[in-house]
């Protein structure tokens, strides 16, 4: 790395993301009837643009946990296809000599059964300073607002403790907060996405990032993990109404039950 | 025998270890999907249950249908291709199935043995219940389970990756399925008690799952096992039972026209066990290897449970009696009568 570059003064800034076109699924809300057409699973190769991230070494992890380097061309660069399923970890590294700046995102790619865990993925040392998804969302599943999410930093493979954490997301929300002695900590995604219909369902999705910084042997780390999260579905999903159904369904199977004994051999 | 020790305590432990394995067990074989044992399990464990250990042989199909062998269809792709991870989910099933064949139902799903304690605490509480179905209702409702394993496991997820319907029917088994609300709610999550107001189609599903669930819910206190009779994991079983290594077997004698104890004892109305005289296997489609059957039958040898050519459980005279006590003396003790007490006998009641 050139160690005579000039230092950046922001914390990490180096950013890792999809595409607009792609990071948004949809955007606008969508009350109407989905029109039925043929499946177009995502399972295409993945764009990701890297912004300020001259200079910068970027790694795909697969599941099985080898690594392939990649080029971004103008900032941007596809996924290579791995042909394994699961979560693949791409990490930006930039070494300014005293400064360490790394970003992380975790990207689901379809392919062949990997029969990999992405616990492993997660547990594997990627980077002197890492922030990883704890869990990482299951496989198939997203991040939604309004939900508690977990993270855990490391520096050198060992838990990151009382380091100050920066939460951020696309929608202007931020958060501040503390990793405790195992080196953990959590943010409740906002549930900051404007102009949302309630009782129709929202596909939009926004990006959030998670910065911490850290100094050690006299060098700085900066480290941020960069994801996409979703609008709750408790906006178009009611539980109250659902206990109401299930209840009318529990009356009803009581009326049949008492109903058809009448008569009936009995027990 | 002791009064206790007979062969439905003894599957009642089975099933309390295996829901308990199979709901929580994702606590120790891991959180992610690659963590769970075979992702193709003969039973309702459901994927949603992010604790649970494994997840039901029915999600990965409708899953395939939808995204593999519907898409393949649509775009003209390789078939062969389109069906290979279907092929491969079934033969995972298959793996399983062929060492407890239809015993995954009465042994080990959740939803099953939900379904079971229900029941006892119905008969705990006092309710009336009912001894078995009529059978013109018992034939009524038999195919339904073949319709759902058709239309909602196969058919409307292969529709919508052929883009034929919309996107929402392409697991539409989940979406009714009790064991999927059971198994969350279980683990203390109650976001999959919901009615989904996003278009007609999710509002359809959510309303008949939430219902669906209240009634099974209901009518298990009073009816054993509603929602079994109606599985479509039951029909998949059925295809496959010939290959599995347990079976039921039965050496019927003339006395077994004046007697139908088993056919009584069986929680799935299944009177064919003793009305049918020429078959020796006598799994039946809608058999649940639960082996109540050969605990009431009074002869001996008459039905057996037997893992390949190995009896494992004979019918007998002896096992009968003291089965027969047990099960007077469970059914005896319950709240109504223990209310009435003052003022009168409790009933004494049949098995």
């Amino acid at each position: 790395m050139n160690r005579h570059m000039p230092i950046p003064i922001l914390a990490v800034s180096m950013l890792l993301t999809l595409p607009v076109a792609l990071g948004a699924v949809e955007t606008g809300t969508q009350a109407s009837e989905p029109q039925p057409q043929a499946h177009n699973n995502h399972r295409g190769p993945k764009q990701l643009v890297l912004e300020n991230g001259l200079g910068a070494k970027v790694t795909l992890w697969k599941p099985d946990l080898t690594t392939q380097p990649v080029t971004p061309e103008h900032g941007m660069f596809t996924m290579p296809k791995t042909g394994m399923d699961n979560y693949h970890a791409v990490i930006a590294e930039r070494d300014w000599g005293n400064l360490k700046e790394t970003v992380i995102r975790y990207e689901y790619q379809f392919g062949k059964p990997s029969k990999r865990s992405p616990s492993e993925l997660a547990g594997t040392v990627k980077t002197d300073f890492e922030i990883i998804p704890d869990p990482i969302p299951r496989e198939h599943y997203r991040y939604h607002s309004n939900e508690t999410w977990g993270f855990l930093l490391r520096l050198h493979g060992e838990p990151a403790q009382n380091i100050p954490v920066s939460f951020e997301s696309e929608n202007g929300s931020q958060m501040k907060s503390v990793t405790d002695e195992r080196g953990y900590v959590s943010f409740r995604l906002p549930d900051d996405f404007p102009d949302i219909v309630p009782g129709e369902r929202d596909r939009r999705s926004a990006g959030f990032t998670i910065t911490a910084e850290t100094e050690n042997a006299g060098i700085t780390y900066q480290t941020m993990l960069t994801a996409d999260y979703r609008v709750a579905p408790e906006h178009w999903q009611s539980t109250q109404l659902g206990l109401l159904v299930a209840g009318i369904g529990l009356i009803t199977g009581g009326l049949i039950g008492r109903v058809k004994l009448q008569g009936g051999k009995k027990k | 025998m002791s009064s206790i020790a007979n062969l439905s305590v003894i599957r009642k432990l089975v099933q309390i270890a295996t829901f308990v394995f199979f709901v929580y067990g994702g606590l120790i074989t891991g959180y992610y999907l690659e963590d769970k044992i075979s992702n193709a399990l003969p039973a309702l464990s459901c994927a949603y249950d992010k604790n649970g250990a494994d997840l039901c042989t029915l999600i990965p199909i409708q899953h395939q249908m939808d995204h593999r062998l519907g898409e393949a269809i649509a775009k003209g792709g390789n078939l062969m291709m389109g069906i290979m991870p279907t092929l491969i989910t079934l033969g995972t099933f298959l793996l399983f199935f062929v060492f407890l064949n239809k015993a995954f139902c009465g042994w080990v799903c959740p939803l099953g043995t939900f379904q079971e304690f229900l029941h006892m605490i119905g008969q705990k509480i006092g309710l009336n219940r009912r001894e078995s179905l009529d059978n013109g209702l018992v034939n009524r409702i038999r195919p339904v389970k073949w319709f759902i394993l058709l239309v909602l496991v196969f058919g409307f997820p292969l529709l919508t990756g052929m883009g034929m319907v919309n996107h929402d029917l392409g697991d539409p088994f989940c979406r009714i399925c009790p064991s999927r609300i059971l198994t969350t709610l279980a683990t203390g999550d109650s976001s999959q008690v919901f009615v989904d107001t996003a278009n007609s189609t999710t509002i359809f599903f959510s309303l008949l799952a939430d219902f669906l669930f209240g009634l099974m819910v209901a009518l298990a206190l009073t009816v054993r096992q509603p929602f079994c009779r109606i599985c479509p994991m039951l029909a998949m079983h059925a295809i496959f039972r010939k290959i599995g290594l347990l079976k039921l077997v039965k050496s019927g004698t003339p006395r077994c026209d004046r007697c139908g104890l088993c056919a009584k004892a069986c929680p799935m109305d299944i009177r064919e066990i003793h009305t049918d005289m020429e078959r020796r296997d006598v799994t039946f489609e809608d058999c649940t290897l639960c082996g109540r059957c050969v605990e009431f039958c009074p002869d001996k040898d008459v039905l057996k449970l037997k893992y390949t050519f190995f009896p494992v459980f004979t019918s007998s005279p002896e096992y009968f009696k003291s089965r027969k006590k047990a099960q007077t003396k469970w059914e005896k003790a319950n709240l109504i009568d223990w209310l009435k007490k003052g003022r009168g006998k409790p009933q004494v009641e049949n098995p």
